[in-house]
């Protein structure tokens, strides 16, 4: 911790003050939004935004998960959030060990792979990648994305490395000697002893793909494959995406981000920054 | 011994062909493709797709001033948020400071990062609306009605309404890294340059500053890759518009696939994209070098 000499308090007042109009910079925009959302549009329309609402009215809320299918997008967010999350951590642990307990020929070059995955534009690569999904025959299938996301990342890799180099080879040697095969060795000892690292990065990688909008809006045009966030857009561009009504969808496609934010936020910060940082 | 060998290799190949696997499908090969594509006149759906060689490129530099102007978008993205870094590594150092709530206030300032951009977007469209929007009417309350303006829908200004929402998005996130380099140094560094007498201007220069070399090159990468490949902010507020006033190069990238269906021309963007990635990082990481901000 840098100590700064704080002991004038004029120079404290002004620090608290500096931090306070961030905070509102920050909450205003959010604020209208919440408070436009127990608003009815004729209160909209003619009083001041940062004006708190009347009443918590509910009848906006209502409205958007009666006629937006809101909970249909949120069954299929979760529903990709686990099966990617579940075979991202898989693949992520298991490439891990093999890269870092072993030397074989490929190496280098499936490093070389990674590395490549990691410098392509993300949106770009969909030009190219939309036709090699179509002809998987993946199109307009839940699977577009999961096979998208499933993929582990160069940052991911770095951050299972920190973890298995931190734990000592003697370990898994002992093991061995017991009889243990290198399968065992990594179901019983390893990927345990990875969770924290799984924890983090599953955390990660859920808040991503709740948020991510190009890829479910390419991959799955159809009405019944709607994640969270592209039903807010097919929401907004229909006749009920008033800003009273649209109010109140844009806090419910917030909310679940927010939730995992306020329960995880040690596990957040410490991921992105070590993924950002180091990767 | 041999047993083990064997077992090796089996793990070795059970465990690494399927993310090989999806590596090849969904990164090598759609790397090579784009590079094919672009010299090619595909529309993305017929059969046939003819070499042209480099038209795509020749065109692109020659007779499409909208993929300039996209260009040029990116850039003042690029810029405000390089003018912004100075600020959020002062407000690294305030939150790093002893101070009360700090991490209230660290939670506070990394939540935009995490809110769903694309419900960020709309609460922008909303703030900005020149119905009832929240800023003009902010503006009213105050008294600066000759500040009321479209703010969307004006050339000349949409970029910059734009720009705010990215900077209101990101900046958190760049004062989190910021504050991750200052806990990282050392603190015993700090205290021997205040028995050297050194005063907080020194303790500046050749203590922070060394100090999140690797924590800024980061941020000016990020910066650079984030700045070329913006996209969603414009495409949910304004799609681009007015005409193309604020399209990014991305978004016009896009565009030209999925719209328009030129797919070889699209493809070609994007590997002038990789390649102004490529370059551009190049060139900081020199820029940087140069200066010698401190040895490591």
């Amino acid at each position: 911790m840098t100590t700064n000499r704080l002991a004038n308090p004029i120079k404290k007042f002004a620090l608290y003050l500096i931090l306070l109009m961030i905070c509102m910079i920050i909450f205003i925009p959010l604020l209208i939004t919440l408070f436009a959302s127990f608003k009815t549009s004729m209160q909209i329309g003619s009083e001041f935004a940062l004006k708190l609402p009347e009443s918590f009215n509910f009848n906006n809320y209502k409205v958007v998960l009666e006629k937006g299918k809101f909970l249909q997008g949120l069954g299929n967010s979760l529903f990709l959030i686990a099966v990617s999350v579940i075979i991202n951590s898989l693949l992520g642990t298991m490439t891990a060990y093999a890269i870092n307990r072993f030397d074989f020929r490929l190496k280098k070059i499936i490093l070389g792979l990674f590395l490549a995955g990691m410098i392509m534009p993300g949106m770009i690569t969909e030009i190219s990648r939309f036709t090699i999904i179509k002809n998987l025959g993946l199109y307009n299938s839940i699977w577009a994305p999961i096979v998208i996301y499933a993929a582990t990342n160069l940052v991911q890799l770095y951050i299972y490395t920190q973890f298995i180099n931190g734990i000592p080879k003697e370990l898994d040697e002992s093991a061995m000697l017991d009889g243990s095969s290198y399968f065992k060795v990594f179901t019983k000892m390893i990927f345990p002893l990875l969770l924290p690292a799984t924890a983090t990065l599953a955390i990660i990688k859920a808040v991503d793909v709740m948020n991510d909008m190009y890829i479910p809006y390419l991959y799955m045009p159809s009405s019944t494959l709607r994640t969270l966030t592209t039903t807010l857009m097919y929401f907004s561009s229909s006749k009920f995406g008033s800003w009273d009504y649209l109010s109140a969808a844009i806090i419910l496609v917030m909310l679940p981000t927010l939730v995992i934010y306020l329960i995880f936020s040690k596990y957040i910060f410490k991921g992105i920054v070590a993924g950002a940082v180091k990767g | 011994m041999k047993t083990i060998s064997m077992q090796k290799n089996i793990l070795l190949f059970g465990f690494l062909l399927i993310p090989v696997l999806l590596l090849l499908m969904f990164v090598l090969y759609p790397l090579i493709e784009l590079v094919r594509i672009s010299f090619t006149d595909w529309n993305g759906m017929a059969a046939q797709q003819v070499y042209i060689g480099f038209d795509n490129y020749i065109k692109m530099f020659t007779d499409s001033s909208d993929v300039w102007l996209s260009l040029r978008n990116n850039g003042i993205y690029f810029i405000f948020h390089l003018i912004m870094i100075p600020l959020e590594l002062a407000i690294a150092v305030l939150l790093d400071s002893k101070i009360r709530a700090s991490k209230f206030f660290k939670s506070i300032i990394f939540m935009p990062y995490i809110i769903n951009g694309v419900a960020i977007s709309y609460i922008f469209a909303f703030f900005y609306s020149p119905i009832n929007g929240g800023l003009n009417g902010i503006l009213e309350a105050l008294g600066l009605e000759s500040l009321i303006q479209n703010w969307l829908t004006n050339d000349s200004i949409v970029n910059i309404s734009l720009v705010f929402v990215s900077i209101w998005r990101f900046s958190g996130f760049h004062v989190i890294l910021f504050l991750a380099g200052l806990q990282s140094i050392p603190q015993d560094q700090f205290e021997s340059a205040k028995i050297d007498g050194a005063n907080s201007i020194q303790n500046f220069w050749y203590i922070i500053v060394p100090g999140i070399k690797k924590v800024l090159e980061v941020i000016l990468f990020l910066n650079i890759v984030g700045a070329l490949q913006v996209f969603d902010i414009p495409y949910i507020m304004t799609q681009g518009g007015p005409g193309h006033a604020s399209s990014t190069f991305t978004l016009y990238t896009l565009e030209t696939a999925f719209k328009f269906n030129s797919f070889g021309m699209a493809s070609a963007m994007g590997i002038t994209m990789l390649i102004l990635i490529i370059i551009l990082n190049g060139v900081q990481n020199r820029l940087f070098n140069l200066k010698g901000v401190g040895e490591e």
